[in-house]
């Protein structure tokens, strides 16, 4: 009987102990400390990748070579942007890092008015470098330090090559592309026209139209009612692709015609899946990154001065509908 | 000896130090998440201070722009002075996750300083376009670090949502603690006190015990208290006078035991006394008497008359002796043969008497009349009932320790009810003693002189005869 309650009292009290000691523990465990102040990053190189179309699954391939590159070189990078194309939001950011003093910009180009001020006045007037990716505007607007992306002229060919191997030598085709004449789109468009304009019989239709969808759909309607006999579409926008590819499927089937485009528009990858386009270009959007963050750093670092103004062009290849099956 | 304040007090210092250990850690504790708070509020404080140091800029700027007084200029000066505080405020702010954002935040507010400055500069050249372009762009500049304060507080709650909820939850921790440590030391203190107080009562509930059992008569029940206050002093106190007066209680009882033996003593001895003055006036005539037929016997030629007349006298006049003396056993012996004599006289044929004594232990002091009556309870329960007579053996025998005197008949013995009877002292009705003097008065005459009750013992067998052993021990016999 005293054995029991002495054993009995004595288990209490080594129970009791046992969690007032874990209880202790966890309250006086000493990770107090708040983020540790720093200075140790002050010396690295800020780089900031600004685009207009955050996470859509092209600018996040850029995003993550260029993360990748910038842990390689030791440089902090960050990714602003805005979303869906809102020129105004992005014009800001680029503002923003131009008075935060940055130490490099890369850019999605964009061939307007304000872009092309800021980065020819405010850039130089701050003595930031900026380059272009994925989209170029030229070097005489924008005193871009360099371009690096695809070669969109050579794009543009590559897939009216395609194009007349599936369609042959002849057919209508009409070139969607957009009314405030980018500076990349006029690339493609004018490779695409070079090819197609060696085969007489080919007929190119050139449709213009803003990016509103509505545009879009109105546009894809008209060209249709005026060309009744249109052979492929080309989405020389990748944006327009989708609204295209919705209407000429509200119209009839989207299998007889030849519908091509790029890769830059978020949905165009999975309308290919669909079978709906029939093949795109693709672009390297993670090697552009990376080669961006890169040659920022060697132009930074003094490596190589002046950079190649005509541009660093990634590769492309084409993509078919039946590949990706 | 004030141990028992000594307990108490240090109870009461320990309970006082756990309180005060868990109240030190508490307030610390406490004191640490208020710091912790205010750091963090401080951030927060710091970068707000930029927000509105800046928007304090433009105000000012404006006002300048409007008015350009003197006094205008120096709040101007005034507040950019402040902005630029607010930035180094900002400055120690940098940790890894906000190093990149809060570098661009400190660039703005130079930038917005250097616009600033450009504004003045274009302003006293009185370069209006210029100037305000340059406000404008001030503003922005003041919109955007506005902006930018509200992300750079966006990433500190970020940062510090996981400081916040560690905290939140190490309050309830602490609650928790708090329960867990109330219930330990319930629990210890419990103890303590039960172990404590029993230090002290079991002593006193072990002395009332004690005094309890001396009131009711029970001295010999040692006080035993182990402790080392009070308490045990009095226990000690207490046993003390328990065998004191256990020591007088034992003191009385011998006393009265010797005084009862004494007293039993003189009733036996005044016994005898009577008994012999009874049969002294007759036998002093007789014993005269007896030496005149004795004489009178050998004139007429009756020799064996003569000396068993002489027998008779000399077991008479020995008889009238007092009885409470020691004699030697040669007297013993000489007046045991001369009865012999006279039984053999008697019995003729059918007594057969053997002696064998060892001469030498024939100094020993011995009660008298003592072999006497022995045999001649041999003779009356060995010879007289048999018609064809019985031997006696008488035995005196010199050991190393002790003389061994052995009677010995071959009559029909005794049962052991019988003897038990005997050694135990108790009276029985006499058969024809010639002396009067029962076996028992001799067993006990035996007992008291030599001081030991093996003096005497007694073997028999029902028809194997009776052999009567005393065993007298040599040392102490000479002070007898």
């Amino acid at each position: 009987m005293r054995k029991t309650s002495i054993f009995l009292l004595s288990l209490t009290f080594i129970i009791l102990c046992y969690f007032t000691f874990i209880s202790a523990k966890k309250v006086f465990r000493s990770d107090w400390q708040l983020a540790q102040e720093t200075n140790q990053n002050v010396d690295q190189h800020r780089l900031v990748l600004i685009t207009q179309d955050m996470e859509t699954s092209f600018w996040d391939q850029v995003e993550s070579g260029a993360r990748k590159q910038a842990l390689k070189e030791g440089a902090s990078l960050e990714v602003w942007g805005s979303y869906g194309n809102n020129q105004e939001d992005f014009l800001e950011k680029i503002e923003i890092a131009l008075y935060s003093k940055v130490d490099g910009i890369i850019v999605q180009g964009l061939d307007n008015a304000e872009f092309k001020e800021l980065t020819k006045i405010k850039a130089s007037f701050y003595g930031i470098p900026i380059i272009t990716v994925a989209n170029d505007v030229p070097m005489s607007e924008s005193f871009r330090r360099t371009f690096v992306g695809s070669d969109q002229y050579q794009a543009g060919r590559m897939l009216a090559n395609e194009l007349t191997k599936e369609m042959g030598t002849s057919g209508t085709v009409v070139l969607m592309y957009d009314s405030e004449h980018e500076y990349y789109q006029t690339q493609r468009l004018s490779g695409i026209q070079d090819v197609l304009h060696m085969y007489p019989n080919i007929k190119t239709v050139l449709a213009q139209t803003s990016e509103t969808r509505e545009q879009v759909l109105t546009t894809t309607q008209d060209v249709m009612n005026r060309n009744p006999d249109v052979d492929a579409f080309i989405a020389v926008n990748a944006n327009f692709a989708a609204g295209m590819v919705q209407e000429i499927g509200k119209r009839s089937q989207v299998e007889p015609y030849f519908i091509y485009s790029f890769d830059d528009a978020p949905e165009t990858l999975t309308l290919l899946k669909e079978e709906k386009l029939d093949g795109m270009v693709k672009q390297s959007p993670e090697m552009m990154g990376e080669n961006s963050v890169q040659l920022i750093m060697e132009w930074l670092n003094g490596d190589t001065v002046p950079l190649n103004t005509d541009g660093y062009f990634t590769d492309i290849h084409f993509l078919k509908a039946v590949d990706v099956q | 000896m004030n141990s028992i304040q000594k307990k108490i007090l240090t109870l009461t210092t320990v309970v006082l130090v756990i309180m005060s250990v868990i109240w030190v850690a508490l307030t610390y504790y406490n004191h640490k998440t208020q710091n912790q708070y205010n750091e963090i509020l401080q951030r927060y404080l710091s970068l707000n201070e930029v927000t509105s140091a800046s928007q304090q800029v433009i105000t000012d700027l404006n006002n300048y722009m409007l008015k350009p007084t003197s006094e205008n200029l120096e709040l101007l000066e005034h507040s950019e002075e402040k902005l630029i505080e607010a930035k180094l405020d900002v400055d120690s702010l940098r940790n890894p996750e906000n190093n990149f954002t809060l570098s661009n935040y400190i660039n703005l507010i130079e930038s917005l300083q250097e616009t600033t400055d450009r504004f003045l500069l274009y302003f006293s050249e009185k370069d209006t376009e210029a100037s305000t372009k340059e406000f404008t762009e001030a503003m922005n500049i003041s919109n955007y670090i506005s902006e930018m304060t509200l992300t750079i507080l966006d990433t500190e709650l970020k940062t510090h949502d996981k400081f916040y909820r560690s905290i939140i939850e190490r309050s309830g921790e602490v609650i928790k603690l708090g329960i867990w440590l109330l219930l330990l030391i319930t629990f210890v203190l419990i103890l303590i006190t039960y172990w404590f107080s029993l230090g002290i009562t079991r002593p006193v509930l072990k002395l009332t015990q004690a005094a309890n059992e001396l009131s009711n008569g029970k001295f010999d029940v040692e006080i035993n208290v182990e402790t080392n206050d009070e308490i045990a002093f009095l226990a000690r106190t207490f046993d003390r006078m328990r065998n004191n007066i256990n020591n007088l209680i034992s003191e009385i009882k011998n006393k009265a035991q010797l005084e009862r033996e004494l007293q039993e003593n003189k009733i036996l001895l005044q016994e005898s006394q009577f008994r012999s003055l009874q049969s002294q006036i007759n036998p002093h005539f007789l014993f005269n008497t007896l030496n005149t037929l004795s004489k009178k016997a050998y004139l007429e030629g009756s020799e064996e008359t003569s000396d068993l007349l002489v027998s008779v006298a000399g077991l008479l006049r020995y008889n009238l002796k007092q009885i409470d003396r020691s004699v030697t056993l040669f007297e013993e012996v000489a007046v045991l043969k001369q009865y012999m004599d006279i039984q053999k006289a008697r019995f003729t044929e059918r007594l057969k008497f053997y002696v064998d004594v060892d001469e030498d232990c024939l100094f020993v002091r011995i009660p008298a009349l003592t072999l006497q009556p022995i045999i001649e309870n041999a003779v009356i329960h060995a010879i007289e009932p048999r018609e064809e007579g019985g031997i006696i053996w008488f035995r005196v025998k010199d050991g190393e320790e002790k003389i061994t005197i052995e009677i010995e008949d071959d009559g029909k013995g005794m049962d052991q009810e019988k003897i038990q009877q005997i050694l135990e002292e108790n009276q029985m009705e006499t058969e024809g003693h010639s002396t009067g003097i029962g076996f028992s008065n001799v067993v006990k005459r035996l007992r008291l002189f030599y001081g030991y009750d093996h003096v005497i013992n007694i073997f028999s067998d029902k028809g194997n005869g009776t052999k009567v052993v005393l065993s007298i021990q040599k040392e102490g016999v000479e002070k007898g």
